[in-house]
């Protein structure tokens, strides 16, 4: 048998999605340097930690592409390379962000600044509509821990927690025993309203169906309904009038109730206008009784990503800097437009795999253009990417702020470190810096 | 009337930013200034006479008239903030266009792209071809989007078309907007637009309205469940004291707002005749 030294890193923040859990408790091989156990967390959160291992995946020196094939090469070169790109573009395209820490995404805005490029975090392709609709209409938020202590009626819209972040319901939304709500489960009404059938429907009090798409219809008679209009409608998306009469009394006679909403209103048509009529109900609704709502954040600190960028620029995401000053305009400076009209000529990806998940238009027009790519193992975004920066794991390997879907900011702890020769995002962003500013003769 | 003439050397790979086209800035200047002026290419500060060939002169600017030629449908923010004179545009048009314009008239023979006379103030924007979303809209946060003006466009609109429009009666303000057919949410927030459609129309038209009326003169996909029926009309009274003839279906709303509410009586649920807003839909 094989003697192992063991260390445990207890109340490790774990930088996987947005609700950010900071219970778990991971065991660590001094020796080989690798995760061996994560308690507490979930599936997914403790197969980030075990990625971290070193593996075939993961970089570990910087690559350069030459003649189609990655090289590994020096430090010093693979930053020369990537501030060439950068320095010689005349609109490039800085993106990302979401999933590194605090202090890395503000360099990003000083690079952004410098270069006068395009900023983006990837807010702009999940929850970007629903800071559209809170800058049209506001927003009655609040953080997780009110709703833990007080919500006695809880609304999944557009939202599968269960797949998505399965330790919100544990923690601060549905099954936890709060302060007043001393029953856990027993003392909170659940409502999921969706086009599936989803696992967290399925543990639902009250399931509602609604036509994919059709959602902010729903919305506007439930708003019409609690102002006591009788509407001429029979249904409305798929719900029978009388469905919706009981849903506004429910709604009417809870003592604390939010509505938790996720991809399933701002990425379907209508987008920020579902939002937008989501805002409007929770504030209508406070003329009842007490009502907030809350955006089921992804990415562990995209959140975080739109504080930066809001309290360095005053825009959360989609930032023009070309003109040396921030302007701000989604549709005109988020990625995938750009990328779709082929407005920009090199881009900078930081911690994301816009390869994976922006349309195939996009990302066709992506590598056609100089791409650098910082990031710990490979992707399909990286495997094309001119120069590979190779980072380690914020809140693994490293330490850093991030913010909590309820803009909450916690700490990350490092509990090892990173193989190789990988830096920090932060380190990466601050020598890139350094080196564009020598080739602009600053 | 002076003609000041503008060519397209080349269609732009990025997008160039031409808010520096209008006749408030060539009043007064010859052609050899005009083609100083700067403006962005990129993040690149470029001359005019790098992208255009130009010739004319303008001495008044109500009487400068500018005429550009060529696929201009990447060159962005013609006309912002004009204040008099006119421009026509002879080709496609890129982003912005006339956006926040106070006066004057801008003519495009093509299409145009997203924003097409954003919060426009005052003026006349005429598009003879299709029109991108946001036409007329407030920008993303602003809570009074275009004014004042007439914006008319003969194809299609897309969606979201003036968005937050803002029209007063006692200020004599009504904001107009006329095109063939719309996308969806048009006139969402309306605070007092007049809106013709002249052909179909798609989801969501007149949501959130406070103050104002659309009248489409044919189809609309889905009208909002929040929009209550007040029965079929002959003749239809525009904010603006115009008059349209035609049998039309009279609606009232939006009612999920507070200030529509107020206008249905609570004992007999009739629905005031004053100013909440409407939506007319040919019978």
């Amino acid at each position: 048998m094989v003697e192992r030294k063991i260390k445990t890193v207890y109340d490790v923040v774990c930088p996987f999605c947005g609700t950010l859990c900071d219970d778990l408790e991971v065991d660590i091989d001094i020796k080989e340097d690798s995760v061996i156990e994560v308690r507490n967390g979930c599936q997914i959160g403790t197969k980030k930690f075990f990625s971290s291992n070193p593996s075939g995946h993961r970089y570990l020196k910087p690559r350069i592409k030459a003649n189609g094939e990655h090289k590994e090469v020096s430090w010093d070169e693979a930053l020369d390379a990537a501030a060439d790109i950068l320095v010689k573009a005349k609109r490039p395209l800085l993106y990302g962000f979401s999933s590194t820490e605090c202090e890395a995404q503000s360099k990003g805005v000083e690079l952004a600044e410098i270069l006068g490029a395009i900023l983006d975090n990837t807010a702009s392709v999940c929850h970007g509509p629903s800071l559209l609709a809170i800058q049209d209409v506001g927003a009655p938020l609040s953080t997780l821990g009110e709703y833990k202590n007080r919500a006695d009626l809880v609304i999944f819209w557009g939202s599968n927690p269960v797949h998505a972040h399965p330790r919100h319901l544990g923690r601060y939304s549905e099954f936890v025993r709060g302060y007043f709500r001393k029953d856990g489960r027993n003392d909170r009404f659940i409502i999921v309203v969706d086009p599936r059938n989803t696992h967290t429907a399925q543990i639902a009090d009250l399931y509602i169906q609604v036509k994919p798409n059709e959602d902010y219809e729903l919305i506007n008679a439930i708003r019409a309904t609690l102002r006591g209009v009788e509407l001429d409608a029979k249904e409305v998306s798929g719900v029978s009038i009388e469905k919706i009469r009981e849903l506004v009394d429910m709604l009417k006679l809870c003592n604390f109730g939010v509505i938790f909403f996720g991809m399933g209103l701002t990425q379907t048509l209508a987008h920020h206008r579902n939002i937008d009529a989501a805002i409007c109900l929770t504030r209508e609704l406070n003329d009842h009784t007490k009502f907030l709502l809350e955006p089921m954040r992804g990415h562990y600190n995209v959140t975080g990503a739109n504080q930066v960028f809001t309290w360095n620029t005053g825009y959360a995401y989609s930032i023009d800097f070309s003109r040396g000053y921030p302007r701000y305009n989604p549709g005109e400076f988020s990625s995938v437009d750009l990328l779709i009209k082929d407005e920009v000529d090199s881009s900078l990806i930081v911690a994301s795999d816009p390869a994976s998940n922006f349309p195939a238009a996009a990302v066709k027009n992506l590598f056609k253009h100089p791409l650098i790519s910082i990031e710990p193992h490979e992707t399909p975004t990286s495997a094309f990417a001119d120069v590979v920066l190779p980072a380690a794991f914020a809140g693994i390997e490293c330490e850093g702020t991030a913010y909590r879907m309820d803009k909450v900011p916690l700490r990350l702890r490092k509990v090892k470190d990173a193989p190789g020769e990988c830096l920090s995002d932060k380190e990466i962003l601050e020598k890139l810096i350094y080196k564009v500013k020598e080739k602009l003769g600053e | 009337m002076v003609e000041i003439k503008l060519k397209l050397k080349k269609k732009p790979e990025l997008p160039l930013e031409a808010d520096i086209i209008t006749p408030d800035n060539f009043v007064g200047k010859n052609v050899a200034d005009i083609k100083k002026l700067e403006l962005y290419y990129g993040k690149e500060v470029v001359k005019l006479g790098n992208f255009f060939d130009i010739s004319g002169k303008s001495t008044d600017i109500n009487d400068t008239k500018i005429i550009i030629d060529g696929d201009l449908s990447n060159v962005k923010r013609i006309g912002e903030n004009m204040s008099g004179g006119e421009i026509i545009i002879n080709g496609n048009v890129g982003m912005h266009v006339g956006s926040q314009m106070k006066g004057g008239k801008i003519t495009v023979n093509g299409n145009a792209d997203d924003w097409a006379g954003a919060m426009l103030q005052g003026g006349e924007l005429e598009i003879n071809g299709d029109a991108g979303h946001y036409v007329g809209a407030a920008y993303r946060g602003f809570w009074q989007g275009m004014k004042n003006g007439t914006i008319k466009v003969k194809g299609k609109v897309g969606n979201e078309t003036l968005a937050w429009v803002n029209g007063s009666k006692p200020g004599k303000r009504f904001p107009k907007l006329i095109c063939g057919s719309a996308g969806a949410f048009l006139g969402i927030h309306s605070h007092g637009g007049i809106i013709i459609v002249e052909g179909d129309c798609d989801r969501c038209a007149g949501a959130d309205q406070v103050r104002g009326a659309i009248v489409v003169k044919g189809k609309v996909t889905k009208i909002l469940p929040s929009y209550k029926k007040i029965g079929e009309v002959g003749e239809i009274e525009l904010p603006n004291g115009e008059k349209l003839t035609g049998k039309f279906i009279e609606y009232s709303g939006d009612h999920s707002v507070d200030k529509n509410h107020s206008k249905i009586d609570k004992k007999t649920g009739e629905i005031s005749k004053s100013s909440n807003g409407r939506l007319y839909i040919a019978a």
